[in-house]
């Protein structure tokens, strides 16, 4: 294999950056290439193409409501091909905004809709009140078995979230997907979904890895990847659960 | 019972006060706090008396402009009440307004620079007027703490909108200069000359779309942050003439030209002897403000020159090593000052103190907003410190900047960045969040003895 480059199309930065996707887009780089690899990512503004046939892995992030219903306008063109790469196994990371945006609509107080992608089976309805703070979760795959893993990072949205598919974790401190069902984000294929930002993944490196090894898998690529030091990244990650009384004895990293 | 009431505010607020300065502590909360409590009413009856009142808000700047305005127009003929220190919630107003109330409730002091948050400042105009207004800027700060940008627009939209504000504001900010659309008795300020970017810096910019078509807009130029020269593609909105140009060669004196009309040009020098573009920015503020109330050149250069760093911005601790504390919030504010620090050319060192109580803003995403990178290519910095509650997260992030894990010295106790940076015989920068900025200036100041 002579071409070791993972392509990473970041969708709509323009609209969507406001829990820093730099930080997300920062640490899949750094891990990449300190595996060898190369992340080229791929900035792709609203209205402008994207060849999903290229691309490796696909960031959503998230952007304010005002930014949102600009990019909710002219999805349409994006719809089909997203689609076949989804269910084809495109690694996608949806966060805050862009994971609504998967959806098929988010609905404001008013009961206006925004169209959404359209995607997923998702629905979002604005509740009284945004779900703020840290949070911290136990991540189950999605067959539903658990090894004890926790996410960890921080959550700010007034949106309620809904859907019937495999949730990202069970919520052991915080409000997660609507703040009832004590469901947090979303896995189907591979998307991942959540609400959890902080930026998610400087935190979470096993669940950077996890997306990486996915976006290899999906290059045609089975190579492990090799273990890095992450001892400061699971120092942070423990704080956080420390702050919540989340008892650090369920990580197993 | 409302009067009563308010009188009962009063003089228990002076009975703390007094009982304060006996005791040998000024500039405390506590009787603004607790005045407040007992009437909500004692802050109107006390700015109804205000002759002149000028309300300073926007995300970043609001004290130092505050500070800078308030040397430019006090004077012994003509004394100024002010907020010091960033006391800008309603319970600060009235602390702030306190100590010139006699016990009747009249003020002695009846001209009033105030420094205004900008969630605080549709209550305030609710029930009171100000002469005017100073919007510095909007850009990203805490997210949780207003939800986002476009909610901290509407609170300052709702905050300007009685009868007769009027309005002076940043041309260079698409976001403060769209509260100035299509609206009467607004000034603005720009930067006519200043060295800037040739290429966008990894920043986000968040007033970078039309309000009118949602365009992105277009940048001839960009300054720092969202700041620069902008049009919106098609037409509908652009960066505003200014009224007030400034000049700087990146040195601190400022070069202000005045075109409030065609037939009253004038060109005066500023120096406040406070480094950085955004420093620039709070001087032409300040300085413009100044003019529209009808202070001539000198007696703002005068003003200027008079002119002390208020707590924690860029406030210098002489010793060895000598350290400066700065006040960072937000991303904006962390890169221009990070920008001072790159032209500070000697080696040095850095300690960040990240808290992430509700004043500091709990979500430290932000951090990751910070262009870190550029700053550990360019600033000659040998040693990294990172302290506080979050002090981990930062860490994590110089990692990611390219700071070698081994060298990047980690407390989350406060106390420790005085013990970690004794034997360094380089400046140290101490870059502070809000609620640690406090207890630091008091520990660097006691160290500096």
């Amino acid at each position: 294999m002579t071409d070791r480059t993972v392509t990473l199309a970041h969708l709509f930065p323009e609209l969507l950056n406001l829990y820093a996707d730099q930080g997300n887009i920062s640490v899949l780089r750094h891990r990449m290439h300190a595996r060898g690899w190369t992340l080229s990512v791929t900035p792709v503004k609203l209205g402008s193409r994207v060849d999903f046939g290229s691309v490796d892995m696909v960031l959503l992030g998230g952007g304010s409501d005002r930014e949102q219903q600009l990019v909710g306008r002219e999805l349409a063109i994006y719809r089909e091909d997203f689609a076949t790469a989804i269910e084809a196994g495109l690694p996608v990371l949806a966060v805050c905004g862009g994971y609504q945006l998967l959806g098929e609509y988010y609905e404001l107080q008013s009961g206006e809709r925004i169209p959404g992608l359209g995607l997923l089976a998702v629905t979002t309805r604005a509740g009284k009140g945004r779900l703020i703070g840290n949070i911290a979760i136990e991540w189950v795959s999605q067959n539903g078995e658990s090894d004890g893993k926790t996410i960890v990072g921080f959550e700010n949205h007034a949106g309620r979230t809904f859907h019937d598919y495999a949730p990202l974790g069970r919520v052991l401190k915080g409000h997660g997907n609507n703040g009832r069902d004590h469901h947090e984000g979303l896995q189907y294929k591979g998307v991942v979904g959540t609400y959890i930002h902080g930026p998610l993944l400087p935190k979470n490196p096993h669940l950077a890895d996890h997306l990486l090894a996915k976006a290899l898998a999906f290059k045609g690529c089975h190579e492990p990847l090799d273990a890095l030091d992450d001892a400061l990244e699971w120092r942070a990650h423990r704080s956080v659960l420390g702050m919540l009384g989340v008892k650090s004895g369920e990580i197993r990293a | 019972m409302t009067r009563v009431r308010a009188q009962a505010a009063l003089w228990i607020g002076r009975l703390i006060t007094l009982l304060l300065r006996l005791v040998g502590r000024r500039g405390t909360s506590l009787p603004g706090l607790i005045a407040s409590r007992v009437s909500p009413d004692l802050l109107f009856r006390l700015l109804s008396q205000l002759e002149l009142c000028v309300v300073v808000t926007g995300t970043n700047g609001k004290t130092t402009t505050s500070a800078l305005l308030y040397g430019m127009l006090s004077d012994d003929e003509y004394p100024w009440l002010t907020n010091r220190g960033g006391a800008n919630l309603l319970q600060g107003l009235l602390g702030a307004l306190l100590p010139y109330a006699d016990r009747r409730g009249r003020l002695l002091v009846r001209r009033a620079v105030l420094e205004v948050d900008e969630a605080t400042l549709p209550l305030v105009t609710n029930r009171y007027h100000p002469t005017l207004i100073v919007v510095t800027n909007v850009v990203r700060d805490q997210l949780d703490r207003y939800g986002e940008v476009d909610g901290a627009l509407a609170m300052l939209r709702s905050g300007l909108q009685y009868p007769g504000a009027i309005l002076l504001t940043n041309a260079d900010d698409p976001l403060a200069a769209s509260l100035g659309w299509e609206r009467e008795l607004t000034y603005y300020y720009g930067m006519d000359e200043c060295p800037a970017d040739e290429e966008p810096r990894n920043e986000v910019r968040d007033g970078a779309f039309c309000l009118i078509c949602g365009r992105e807009l277009q940048y001839e130029r960009y300054i720092y942050g969202q700041l620069g020269y902008y049009s919106c593609f098609s037409g509908h909105f652009g960066r505003p003439a200014p009224h007030f140009g400034g000049k700087t060669d990146g040195s601190s004196e400022l070069i202000i030209r005045e075109r409030v009309s065609d037939h009253r040009q004038e060109e005066f020098m500023v120096d406040a002897g406070a480094p950085g573009l955004y420093n620039d920015y709070n001087v032409l503020a300040a300085a413009a403000t100044a003019r529209l109330l009808g202070r001539s050149p000198r007696q703002i250069q005068v003003g200027a020159e008079h002119y002390e760093a208020p707590p924690g911005r860029m406030q210098m601790f002489p010793g060895s090593p000598e350290r400066i504390l700065a006040l960072i919030k937000n991303p904006t504010g962390a890169n221009s000052v990070l920008r001072t620090l790159e032209s500070d050319e000697r080696d040095k060192a850095v300690c960040f103190a990240i808290n992430d109580a509700d004043a500091d803003g709990r979500d430290v995403s932000w951090l990751w907003d910070i262009d870190l990178e550029r700053f550990v290519l360019a600033a000659r910095c040998q040693h990294y410190i990172c302290a506080g509650t979050r002090a981990l997260d930062m860490a994590v992030r110089l990692a990611y900047a390219g700071v070698d894990r081994q060298r990047i010295q980690i407390s989350e106790e406060l106390p420790e960045v005085l013990t970690m940076t004794s034997e360094l015989d380089v400046p140290v920068y101490v870059l502070s969040t809000y609620t640690a900025l406090y207890p630091l200036g008091e520990q660097l100041q006691e160290a500096a003895r």
